[in-house]
């Protein structure tokens, strides 16, 4: 009697086994599921809400239509923002090259190419507001990068880096690459690594050159790995540069380094609040998120299919 | 032909090592130049900002710690950090447990859905999520903060989680089941200790992630004595931009920095080879 019970409970029926995976599947994620919903879900759907209303934080909120919409996409401001965001997305392939050269170096285990991989990776541990400060104190016009250059008599080249749009951008992007090296070295060795040291040898053995080498099995080896950092890289620059831009340059001069992300937080926590306009501002960038994160997959995968 | 070849092979050799010795240097001077430069005064930083100091002097961080009070602002850091990160890795065992190993229906489309808001900013559900927590009082509360960072923290470890959890055989389960395993037996004695690398390197990305966050605890904690380091730091930063005190703020900027260094350096050998490894699945 007790024996055919076990039998029958370790012989367990496949209805059987659905239904309680299901149960413990369901009761495994649920917890997860309500707080995603109640502090992630919900803030969603009542910002979408307030972005028709000229909310203030506090008890105005009269619906206002798309007015918010209408004025952000109006607003010549928004389109220096874009075009902030834009040119700091130039920092990717600089990057994809210096990233994916110094991954296939690590690869070849290059001398010291362990030493090398741990101290590249540095700039990824340390906050990036920490960053930001030591770029804004290296490039402050009584700093270190100054005092070289009229050391050397460059004094013409001295200027105050972060004061003005074109230098302050290029610093920024300077700053994005050098904190990025490593993280894309890293993902580039990952991709490398699972690569069949076979082919290599076959190619070597067949006769390639090593840029032949590189530029017929490395990179397009690489596909999958430079699809991955260009979509996380541009999702970054969409909505990850608020550190950078808050200790470096606070947006300034004007609104010449403000991105779109730093421009939600000015008009919501920072110089004013008007949230109404910073939901927008904020739906506007998630949609912009969505739009180049969704055509840059359409574009990979076919890209993908032309290599094979 | 053939020497000149190999020194060819030699000179490229050389060349890259300096290089790669050159961005090596660029990685960890400024942790050299926080370094001497914390131990200055104001005057000798201005001087000369490349000197080593006179002396070996600590006036800077023992004003950090008495005057600023960091410490305070360390011990909230790791406080939020140890609760948010034992409550992420929690839950997110056993979900990615659930979407790992129990087909249950629809286990596909929440596991996607739970991952997407990994993309949604912070900026976009910043607003009305302020005002909720303000409805319950948790705006300048460690709960407050806590509690997003929760939220913020799970699709990221879940995404890592069930990726690795797929690696462990249904055998190896099925034959727990059969010793008469339950469902918590299972995940206590099959899926943590064999996913335990992976659940350790989400550990110390999540608390080296925390411990160098800005905005959220930016936004919600008001009060310096309920700040986080980096919080405290930057409000410190501001206020005194321009006539700041590099030498002061260098000492601020590298006690910021030692914890997630620590950790790295501990666990760098660990978390090299998993993120080469698992970086892309």
């Amino acid at each position: 009697m007790n024996v055919s019970k076990n039998i029958r409970r370790k012989v367990r029926p496949a209805a059987r086994v659905a239904r309680q995976n299901n149960l413990q599947g369901w009761l495994s994620v649920l917890p997860v599921l309500l707080v995603i919903a109640a502090v992630r879900g919900y803030p969603l759907l009542v910002g979408f809400q307030k972005s028709f209303t000229n909310w203030d934080g506090m008890t105005r909120s009269d619906f206002v239509g798309l007015q918010n919409y209408i004025r952000v996409l109006s607003d010549l401001e928004f389109w220096k923002l874009l075009s902030n965001n834009a040119i700091f997305m130039l920092f990717i392939p600089i990057q994809l090259v210096i990233g994916i050269t110094v991954s296939v170096l690590f690869y070849e285990k290059t001398a010291g190419w362990k030493f090398f991989r741990s101290v590249f990776y540095l700039p990824q541990m340390i906050s990036s507001v920490i960053v930001g400060y030591l770029f804004a104190v290296f490039f402050s016009f009584r700093g270190p990068i100054n005092t070289i250059l009229s050391s050397l008599g460059l004094e013409a080249l001295t200027r105050d880096w972060l004061g003005q749009r074109a230098s302050a951008l290029m610093i920024i992007m300077v700053c994005l690459v050098w904190v990025n090296i490593g993280w894309q070295a890293m993902l580039g060795l990952g991709g490398l690594a699972s690569v069949d040291p076979g082919i290599f040898e076959a190619a070597k053995i067949d006769g390639a050159g090593y840029f032949q080498r590189l530029f017929f099995i490395t990179i397009p080896m690489l596909g999958r790995t430079i699809e991955y950092s260009c979509i996380m890289s541009v999702i970054w620059v969409l909505s990850g540069l608020f550190p950078y831009i808050f200790s470096m340059t606070k947006g300034g001069p004007g609104y010449d380094t403000t991105t779109i992300d730093y421009m939600v937080y000015l008009k919501s926590f920072g110089t004013s609040s008007e949230m109404g306009y910073a939901s927008a501002l904020a739906f506007i960038l998630l949609l912009i998120i969505m739009l180049l994160t969704i055509g840059q997959m359409k574009l990979s995968n076919r890209a993908n299919d032309w290599g094979e | 032909m053939k020497k000149r070849v190999k020194l060819s092979k030699r000179l490229t050799a050389v060349f890259t090592f300096v290089i790669l010795t050159v961005m090596a240097l660029s990685f960890v001077y400024p942790l050299i130049y926080m370094f001497l430069n914390s131990l200055k005064t104001k005057t000798e930083y201005f001087q000369n900002p490349f000197s080593l100091p006179g002396a070996f002097r600590l006036e800077n961080y023992q004003i950090m710690f008495e005057k600023f009070n960091l410490l305070r602002n360390f011990l909230n850091t790791f406080f939020m950090a140890f609760v948010s990160i034992t409550v992420i890795m929690a839950l997110s065992v056993f979900a990615s447990y659930a979407f790992s190993k129990l087909r249950f229906k629809g286990s596909g489309i929440v596991y996607i859905a739970v991952i997407c808001t990994m993309f949604i900013p912070a900026q976009v559900t910043m607003i009305p999520m302020y005002y909720m927590f303000s409805k319950f009082n948790l705006v300048n509360t460690y709960t407050g903060v806590i509690i997003s960072y929760i939220a913020a923290g799970l699709p990221g470890t879940i995404l890592l989680l069930t990726a690795n959890f797929k690696g462990i055989p249904g055998e190896v389960i099925e034959a727990a089941r059969i010793d008469g395993a339950g469902y918590f037996g299972i995940i206590r004695h099959v899926v943590v200790p064999m996913g335990m690398p992976a659940i350790a390197i989400n550990i110390v990305l999540s608390f080296v992630a925390q411990c160098n966050e800005l905005f959220t605890p930016m936004i919600l904690l008001q009060d310096t004595e309920k700040q986080t380091v980096i919080v405290a730091l930057s409000a410190l930063m501001s206020q005194t931009k321009g006539a700041g005190d590099p030498a002061f703020q260098m000492a601020g900027m590298l006690l910021a920095v030692i914890p997630p260094l620590i950790i790295y350096l501990i666990f760098q050998k660990y978390l090299t080879n998993g993120l080469t490894a698992g970086a892309i699945k």
